[in-house]
């Protein structure tokens, strides 16, 4: 018990005795896993917005304006019909132009000029749970772009492939700068833990000489490059939750982006933890290489 | 007699000068040692060895029957807790109390808190600076130092006590109560060393000498009677 507590108390003046290298290896620490976590809640907010995207893909199937209403009921029961189809709607020319005044009310004078109502009527299709994948959706449509009196299909699925591209190169960001800052914060902490082994030289010999192991040399320095990197992940994500926060309240003034408000979210509970755990996990690497590149592996 | 130090035909060279030509000594459990010899004589060099802290170029070093020059690293460590060490400048942690400086070997050791308490007691009271116990080394006197430098060493009852030059820092007067404090050390069962140029102490101590020049064991001089068992 006495030893634990010896080796806890002889990390804790390590920091302390360097108190000003301890601080800036803290907040170099953080800053850098600060720029990790920017990537990182982009990242998973994109991922999140994709998945939402695909859960609600609609397409729009135009009708020709020639099409009798004989040909549109029956198109409807044929789409209907299909196993791949969970719901159809109708919107009428009337009823798209309606919407289209409601949406767009500062533009809708564009349409005055024209007479007759220039929107086509259309069905909106959702499909069923099981055929949204990607293929089945394209498929789907080159199938009924085919059909008599279909105008034109389109749907969202370009804006998912785009996200899902987007995202990727984001993976890729985030991969590489989480990789190269990383490597920073190792590097800073373990040039701290050297400073602290080179304050303490004496005494490091001096616990050598009356059959101190290794290890319980190496202890004090372990867990201290550990806290160092779990104090700078911790604060790091004090700073991402602050900055998030004032990124939310900024979406809420803004009235376009509102129904983004609720879309965008701050990492789960297990992320944070997770992402303290590699803080520390940096930390302890950090300390590492300083011992074995001082040759304090050696009794 | 058991032989509880031995070197058999030890050799070391730093940067081709010889430090020690084939060393023969042997040392039997509960003497009293005199290592002998100027400055470079290779006395330190040997109490060194005896530690791990040097391997030889040639020969074999034993304490207590076992090779030192075969211990791996990670056993040197309890080879050290065995043979108790004092030093000329004592080596004494500046920020930590007398008790917690005394106290280091058997934390290392994970002594239970109870017998911490009681075995640092027992080793300030033996070498008298119990009274001492809360204050920083920097306090003390330099035979006050030099006194809290053997109850660590002395702390967790090691087979074998080496000193090193452990008079060197000492006017005479602090040196003979050193000197005593060994000898009453030594009468309690432990092997005591100590390397020294001062011929002072010599002539305090009534035990084996052995002289060294220039890394080499000159005859020994026969001495009446051992100091202890």
């Amino acid at each position: 018990m006495r030893r634990l507590f010896y080796l806890v108390r002889e990390a804790w003046a390590n920091m302390r005795t360097n108190r000003m290298t301890t601080i800036v290896a803290i907040l170099t620490t953080a800053f850098t896993l600060t720029c990790v976590g920017i990537f990182l809640l982009i990242y998973v907010n994109l991922q999140h917005a994709a998945g939402w995207l695909q859960e609600d893909v609609k397409i729009m199937v135009y009708l020709e304006d020639r099409l009798s209403r004989d040909g549109r009921l029956q198109l409807e029961l044929m789409l209907k019909s299909d196993h791949m189809v969970g719901s159809v709607l109708y919107i009428s020319k009337e009823q798209a132009l309606t919407e289209f005044r409601t949406q767009f009310p500062a533009d809708s004078h564009l349409l005055e000029g024209l007479g007759e109502n220039p929107l086509p009527a259309s069905f909106v299709v959702t499909l069923a749970q099981n055929s949204r994948s990607p293929e089945a959706i394209k498929e789907w449509v080159e199938q009924v772009q085919t059909m008599g009196g279909v105008a034109k299909v389109d749907y969202n699925q370009q804006w998912i492939s785009l996200l899902a591209e987007l995202i990727g190169y984001i993976e890729l960001a985030a991969l590489g700068v989480g990789a190269l800052l990383s490597a920073a914060a190792v590097t800073i902490i373990g040039n701290t833990i050297r400073l602290a082994l080179f304050a303490r030289r004496e005494e490091i010999e001096i616990l050598r000489s009356i059959g101190a192991t290794g290890t319980f040399i190496r202890v004090p320095y372990f867990l201290e490059g550990a806290v160092l990197g779990a104090c700078g992940s911790a604060l790091s994500l004090g700073i991402l939750k602050v900055g998030f926060e004032l990124f939310r309240q900024q979406v809420q003034f803004v009235s376009r982006f509102s129904e983004l408000e609720g879309l965008i979210s701050f990492f789960p509970l297990s992320a944070c933890l997770a992402l303290v755990l590699a803080g520390t996990a940096l930390g302890f690497t950090g300390s590492v290489v300083s011992l074995l590149r001082v040759g304090e592996g050696r009794v | 007699m058991d032989a509880m130090i031995q070197l058999i035909h030890v050799s070391k060279w730093y940067d081709r000068r010889p430090a020690l030509s084939d060393v023969m000594i042997e040392i039997e459990k509960g003497e009293f040692v005199l290592l002998m010899g100027p400055s470079g004589s290779g006395k330190s060099t040997i109490l060194r060895m005896l530690i791990g802290e040097e391997q030889p170029d040639e020969g074999q070093l034993f304490v207590q029957g076992k090779n030192v020059t075969k211990l791996k690293r990670s056993e040197i460590p309890y080879l050290r807790r065995k043979v108790g060490s004092v030093f000329q400048d004592f080596r004494l942690l500046p920020k930590k109390s007398v008790f917690d400086n005394v106290a280091l070997p058997l934390i290392v050791q994970g002594v239970s808190e109870k017998d911490i308490r009681r075995k640092v007691t027992e080793a300030l009271r033996a070498v008298g600076v119990e009274h001492k116990r809360d204050q920083s080394p920097s306090s003390l006197s330099t035979g006050e130092q030099q006194r809290a430098c053997i109850a660590r060493a002395i702390v967790n009852g090691p087979v074998v006590l080496l000193a090193d030059e452990p008079t060197g820092n000492l006017d005479p007067e602090l040196t003979g109560e050193i000197i005593e404090l060994f000898k009453l050390i030594n009468a309690r069962g432990t092997t005591v060393v100590v390397a020294t140029h001062n011929h002072h102490v010599m002539r305090q101590v009534n035990c084996r000498v052995i002289s060294l020049m220039q890394g080499v064991v000159l005859p020994e001089r026969a001495m009446p009677e051992r100091v202890g068992v």
